[in-house]
């Protein structure tokens, strides 16, 4: 389905009002009934165009939509059309509320704060409900490709454990399975032609660290590592393998068909904002050419973005200056496509400075860098890093990690666990937190066990994002405000409110 | 009267040397120093202070430049020749100069100057916004076909170089992969890799040295990744002290691993 096509669909639905979330929004496990080719499903912002490239899917007998389980999981249970093939917050509560909380996706295994906890208590389940989390527990020490257990550069504490999984007896560092338990939101499974695409900076070492990078099994090839939080798996098909085994609790994994059907599937899935409640129509054929749905579906991927030729999401000034409208609500939908141009425009060329930061001021660029968002978020159409792209920008690290003050009075304490990682004293320090390190989540380290990839997450893609709030791999910003705010504090950017709101409007038709 | 001529002239011949001693042109210069970085109107541009003389390092680029700038946060161990050129952002150019941020954080080293009319870069080879499609200094697209390569012949020695006291970077994935490529091509059946032990005379004659077991780490870790990327051959390991090699002059150059390649 080409752009023009999408575009009539679009502005169909936009006549005929169609913009309340249709009964069908939700998708169950075995719903066995065809996604289409394109397909639009309404949010806060507006609504979200879901585009197969190769035509409508059946779901019938497909592995990503048919319970394998035995906690009546699929795929799509958490990887859901309507929210950009992620989970909202908000389908979560609804879902609870629905369900009385015997939805799948609230299982043991990782929709409770800790498997032990028991079921259908809200407390049990805090994370999920509060934050969108998931429990990801990871082996500690940390194994290697063939699973040998690795020997970390740092030793780890669990300073606080509200949720009491990683000081328990069974799934705690020192417990049974020697697990420790993290808490990330479910990353899109859309537009991963992109997010795994080898065209640019892959090659047999980690572009970052001159480390070994991950090798495709299937083709032997180094794979681009930017799929995951911790990049802990290497393509779509270990990715499915490793989420069947731990998320739907399949013993025996998928067959080889199984995994290549899921593989193609979402190789020609499109998810983007496709109308604006604002700004209308978002994918006009004479529009920006970097948004919608249809733009990612005859997009280059692995293309690293610049101001020449490939812009990140083109958008060619097209909505810098128009007219103030025929009539009223003419002029305000121009006037929501203006502040989009230029929270465009502070998105490229806003420069601030880039401090402290692991794995960018690191690289040869110095720290601080005067640069701007796009300096990381580079990548033509995703906004994504370059390959191997985790990086510490402070999500899950103190200081700058959300951590509500505690005090006699606060009605809110902070929710998820704490760790003091300490690096090992005959080796160098963690260049910018030195060799104590307090984090949320130690991100890539708990894969890589270096002490540098300490609260390192590999960046997401920045399509979608009005389908899938909350945000970073911890929930942390609520909205796409929060989002913003975040990155003000920490890098002392002193945006205008009139930039941040451009800014949020800009992300909003992602 | 004659004997204050005396001591005028005494104290003109002994202190004028003194009263001129900046840095000259061509004198080599090495120091530990806190890094200042100055705004401009484009990129920052990076500085030093040794011995009361302000030096010019580098400016913000990217990944493809030569120099790369230090960090705050960090002293930065610098080498360089003084040269006569105009000065840069008010330092004294150093050409060539090799730059490496010391490991450990000194919160001291924090001084960051606001852009000032007086210092421009007039040579801005990539601004501070999005890049105009190419690295700053990579080389233009090639028009023809790539030479290929003359074929080895004998034993063959790479040196990688490292910052001080650290080991791999993203520095080093060219030359590792290059080194497999000639393992290819020769075909090697002995290999042999040496880490070294870092040392530094300084300027002021401190002999600055990395840490004891770097050298073994070094050699280790580049061992391990030839292997993880394919070397066939089990390569010998080594390891030694660069303090004997330490002479004021490219000191740099005794933060390395040397691998040596016999066919």
């Amino acid at each position: 389905m080409n752009r023009w096509a999408v575009f009539w669909v679009s502005a169909f639905l936009g006549a005929t009002g169609i913009a309340a979330p249709a009964p069908d929004q939700w998708w169950n496990p075995g719903d066995d009934r065809p996604l289409p080719a394109y397909v639009e499903y309404a949010n806060t912002w507006g609504r979200l165009g879901v585009l197969n490239a190769d035509g409508p899917v059946t779901t019938d007998g497909h592995p990503f939509f048919e319970p394998l389980g035995p906690n009546g999981r699929a795929c799509v249970s958490c990887h859901q059309p309507a929210d950009g093939m992620s989970i909202s917050l908000e389908s979560i509560g609804s879902r609870w509320t629905a369900t009385n909380g015997s939805d799948p996706i609230f299982a043991a295994v990782d929709g409770r704060n800790c498997p032990n906890l028991p079921a259908k208590d809200p407390a049990s389940h805090s994370l999920l409900l509060g934050r969108g989390l998931f429990r990801i527990a990871l082996p500690w020490p940390p194994v290697d490709a063939a699973g040998k257990a690795m020997e970390p550069e740092f030793t780890i504490e669990v300073v606080r454990d509200p949720t009491g999984c990683n000081t328990g007896p069974v799934y705690g560092i020192a417990g049974e399975k020697r697990e420790i338990s993290v808490y990330r939101r479910p990353r899109p499974a859309a537009n991963l032609r992109y997010v795994a695409s080898s065209g640019f900076g892959v090659s047999p070492f980690i572009g970052k660290t001159g480390m070994l990078a991950a090798i495709d099994p299937d083709t032997k090839r180094p794979v681009n590592m930017n799929m995951m939080a911790d990049a802990r798996e290497a393509t779509l098909k270990t990715q499915a393998m490793s989420a069947a085994r731990g998320h739907l609790e399949l013993t025996k994994g998928l067959s080889e068909q199984a995994l290549n059907r899921i593989r193609d599937f979402e190789l020609q899935l499109y998810a983007a904002q496709a109308f604006s409640s604002e700004g209308g129509v978002l994918d006009e054929p004479d529009g920006p050419t970097g948004l919608g749905p249809a733009a990612l579906a005859e997009g280059r991927d692995g293309v690293l973005g610049n101001n020449t030729s490939n812009y990140v999401i083109p958008m060619e000034d097209k909505w810098a200056k128009l007219p103030k409208g025929a009539d009223a609500a003419e002029a305000s939908r121009n006037t929501f496509r203006q502040s989009v141009q230029r929270g465009h425009d502070v998105f490229f060329f806003r420069t601030f400075w880039i401090r402290d930061a692991m794995h960018i001021n690191t690289v040869g660029l110095g720290n601080p860098i005067k640069r701007t968002c796009s300096t990381c978020h580079g990548m033509h159409m995703t906004g994504m890093d370059t390959a191997n792209g985790w990086m510490d920008v402070g999500s899950t690290n103190h200081p700058w990690a959300l951590e509500p003050p505690e005090s006699p009075w606060a009605k809110k304490l902070p929710e998820l666990p704490l760790f003091k990682v300490t690096c090992r004293k005959d080796l160098p320090p963690h260049p910018f937190l030195g060799r104590e390190i307090y984090t949320q989540d130690p991100g890539r380290a708990l894969i890589s066990g270096k002490c540098d990839d300490v609260g390192a997450i590999v960046i997401q893609q920045l399509r979608g994002l009005a389908a899938r709030a909350p945000y970073f791999s911890n929930g942390s910003a609520a909205t796409l405000r929060e989002l913003v705010d975040f990155y003000d504090r920490r890098f002392n950017i002193r945006f205008t409110e009139q930039e941040k709101i451009d800014l949020v409007n800009f992300l909003s038709v992602l | 009267m004659q004997s204050s001529r005396l001591r005028f002239w005494f104290a003109a011949i002994v202190l004028a040397p003194v009263v001129v001693s900046g840095p000259v042109a061509g004198q080599r210069i090495s120091f530990v120093s806190c890094p200042i970085i100055r705004d401009t109107k484009s990129v920052p541009c990076w500085l030093s202070q040794y011995d009361g003389d302000t030096y010019y390092l580098t400016i913000q680029s990217d990944v493809s430049a030569a120099v790369q700038p230090p960090m705050l946060g960090h002293q930065v161990l610098v080498e360089g020749v003084v040269s006569d050129a105009p000065p840069i952002c008010g330092g004294i150019v150093l050409e060539p100069v090799r730059l490496s941020v010391m490991p450990e954080r000194d919160d001291s080293c924090n001084k960051m100057l606001p852009a000032d009319d007086r210092y421009t870069i007039d040579f801005n080879p990539r601004p501070p916004g999005p890049s105009s499609g190419r690295l700053a200094f990579a080389p233009a697209p090639r028009t023809g076909p790539a030479a290929a390569p003359p074929a080895p012949e004998g034993p063959q020695s790479v040196d990688l170089f490292f910052d001080f006291d650290k080991g791999v970077s993203f520095r080093h994935p060219g030359d590792i992969s290059s080194i497999l490529s000639l393992a290819g091509r020769l075909p090697a059946r002995k290999v042999k890799i040496t880490g070294v032990r870092g040392a530094h005379l300084l300027t002021d004659k401190t002999l600055l040295r990395e840490s004891e077991n770097v050298g073994r780490r070094r050699a280790e870790e580049i061992a391990g990744l030839l292997r993880g990327a394919g070397l066939t051959v089990s390569p010998e390991i080594e390891w030694l002290d660069g303090k004997d090699e330490a002479d004021g002059i490219e000191d740099w150059r005794t933060r390395r691993v040397t691998v040596v390649l016999t066919p």
